[in-house]
């Protein structure tokens, strides 16, 4: 099973091919520096040991509707009808009455019922990538919080939001007043969102059984179990899947972006 | 370029599809004690089923269960799909529930011992499905619900991965109890190779949030050769014991209380998923009569102390095996996933309280009332 050293070459290839293909589109307040540092996973072969995450650029709020319309303008092998099924599951946009710009429904809401393939292919579209699971998960928790209480209190909410998404009634993108310490919006609280590696190589040894919370349960207070939900459920997706509630942002390497704003 | 860049993706992600999908050893089918063991890799796929969430003609909304209408052994085509749906609990208490088939607990699927069942689950979650139109299709359950839609049950979506471990099967739980994501189907085999009542319910972690939030139910597997009485039984009824961890929401919803869950301290603890439909609908029977009880506890965290408030249970079948018999019990403890088959003579015309006698539980709503009329015979 060496999934992992097939998977760097290509990751490694698939950068430098970004990079190559940077297009010029621009570079206003839309990402923004999170910059390195690390953080406690709760997966279970990180032994205690925190991850250390490099600097990169992520978008402040996830893809909008408005966005993802524009991309399909411009892509139309990813209109819902063109893409073959390798690439999506049938839901694929399946909430969009019309694709055209100027009708969009909902525009500032996030796109949903995209799968991982289309929202890879969008971010590449701009220049950027899907963040990594680590990318993701360090800057969802740079949150400052008062107090100890407090930050139980936001996990439990977290929890709460987990088991009674309202995918109904989503909201536009920088509405849920949750933020990073980075101006990073909307990480919790609006959709769940791709990464890059969402299905790491341990998922299958985990097997998603009931002791599966216990062991991602180290770091022992309800945030760590908030984010065990939000792993495992993350861990049964296929890259084919198309939820309701899954949308994506893009991240960027340093690099790209310094480079594109050299270019300007 | 682009379609090289196109490639990578692809490549990538079928690697990320991979990791779940390797290959799994598998076992050819063999009998020990008379029991099969062996089946055949489980399939998960995609279809554009969009029919009745419940299919198979031995499936049952509770209290009922199905008659074995058909000698010997037989395979049973099963579909048990997973929808969400708004449902009451209590009087003015709705939320928005992760079922199997539509109902907290799901139906009652009815087998004899030694049969097959070829079981098919679609993860409808993000998908809105009605299941209070009366139709042909489907199974016995459907139209129970269309005629006494108790849980006054809605349409809902609620996208969330989730898996089958049914306690009567005997298999590797890292094939046929695989996890879904929504939108995909698994279809796979298993046999019915012990007699009782056993529990299903989703195993996806958390799997206290999945079971809390509705994803159980229960097999009854009925004896080859029945049990070892010299009577037949006049009324045969299925009782689930289950808790509930609600808090009210921020609109006219409740929803999951995850350190009430995690503090075993229920909102709600209930018979067949709702706080008063036993007493609302009170189970019905005749003085000197005999009534089997299937009462199985499905948790998914607490203990039930099984009563029968003057009544005393002639005869029980811990975990329903007939080879596990108990004479003149006043109660039966049941643990998180333990059943019982309890045969009681009703004494006389009037009421019965079927009680949890762990009075916590039973003043949280664990009760319901059998109804005696007067004596026919």
């Amino acid at each position: 099973m060496n999934i992992l050293t097939n998977i760097a070459p290509v990751k490694i290839t698939l950068t430098i091919l970004t990079v190559m293909m940077l297009s010029l589109s621009s570079v206003a307040d839309a990402q923004v520096l999170v910059s390195s540092g690390s953080f406690h996973s709760v997966m279970p072969e990180v032994k205690g040991e925190p991850v250390e995450v490099d600097s990169f650029y992520l978008d402040k709020t996830a893809v909008t509707n408005k966005q993802y319309s524009k991309f399909l303008q411009d892509h139309e092998n990813w209109q819902p009808g063109n893409v073959p099924s390798i690439f999506a599951y049938k839901g694929y946009l399946k909430s969009w009455e019309n694709t055209n710009s100027d009708e969009v429904v909902n525009p500032d809401q996030p796109v949903t019922n995209v799968s991982w393939y289309a929202a890879n292919a969008y971010c590449q579209s701009v220049g950027g990538r899907l963040p990594t699971l680590n990318e993701w998960e360090y800057s969802a928790q740079l949150m400052d919080f008062d107090s100890l209480d407090e930050a139980r209190e936001f996990a439990n909410s977290l929890m709460s939001w987990y088991s009674t998404f309202d995918n109904e009634n989503i909201g536009a993108v920088g509405s849920t007043g949750i933020e990073n310490r980075h101006g990073v919006k909307d990480q919790f609280g609006l959709i769940m969102e791709w990464v890059e590696d969402f299905k790491p190589v341990i998922a299958n040894d985990l097997s998603l059984d009931c002791g599966t919370v216990g062991r991602m349960q180290k770091l022992g207070n309800a945030y760590s179990y908030a984010a065990s939900i939000r792993y495992i459920t993350r861990m049964s997706f296929s890259p084919k899947s198309t939820n309701s509630t899954v949308g994506f942002r893009c991240a960027y390497d340093v690099e790209t972006i310094e480079d594109q704003k050299a270019s300007l | 370029m682009k379609s090289i860049k196109l490639t990578f993706t692809l490549i990538i992600g079928l690697l990320l599809t991979g990791i779940t999908s390797l290959s799994y050893a598998q076992t050819d089918e063999y009998e020990m004690d008379g029991k099969t063991f062996g089946m055949p890799e489980a399939e998960v796929f995609t279809e554009d089923y969009d029919g009745p969430p419940v299919v198979g003609d031995h499936l049952s909304l509770l209290p009922n269960l199905e008659p074995l209408d058909y000698k010997g052994n037989k395979t049973h085509e099963v579909r048990i799909d997973i929808i969400a749906q708004e449902i009451e609990v209590a009087d003015g208490v709705k939320y928005e529930a992760w079922t199997f088939g539509g109902t907290v607990p799901g139906p009652v699927l009815h087998v004899r011992e030694g049969d097959r069942i070829t079981f098919t689950m679609k993860n409808r979650s993000d998908e809105e499905v009605t299941i209070t139109e009366p139709t042909k299709e489907g199974s016995p359950f459907m139209q129970q619900v269309a005629q006494n839609n108790y849980m006054k049950a809605e349409e809902a979506t609620m996208p969330m991965p989730h898996s089958m471990d049914f306690h009567a099967g005997t298999v590797a739980k890292d094939d046929k109890w695989r996890t879904i994501a929504p939108g995909q189907s698994i279809k796979f085999d298993w046999v019915a190779n012990y007699a009782g009542s056993y529990i299903y319910h989703c195993g996806t972690p958390s799997v206290l949030m999945h079971t809390a939030m509705g994803q159980h139910g229960v097999v009854v597997v009925s004896p080859k050769e029945g049990y070892d009485t010299e009577y037949e039984v006049d009324k045969e009824y299925v009782i689930v014991q289950s808790e509930y961890y609600l808090k009210k929401g921020s609109g006219d919803l409740y929803q999951y209380d995850y350190e009430a869950a995690q503090n075993r301290n229920p909102s709600h603890v209930v018979f067949n998923g709702h706080q008063t439909i036993l007493h609302d609908q009170p189970l019905k029977a005749n003085a000197g009569d005999r009534v089997r009880f299937h009462v199985s506890n499905n948790g998914p965290s607490g203990t039930s102390s099984f009563h029968v408030i003057g009544g005393i249970f002639d005869r029980v079948w811990l975990e329903g095996h007939p080879f596990n018999e108990m004479r003149g019990m006043q109660t039966v403890l049941l643990g998180a996933s333990s059943s019982a088959t309890i045969d009681m003579i009703v004494p006389e015309e009037g009421k019965y309280i079927l009680i949890d006698h762990e009075f916590a539980d039973a003043e949280k709503g664990a009760t319901g009332t059998l109804k005696a009329g007067p004596r026919e015979k």
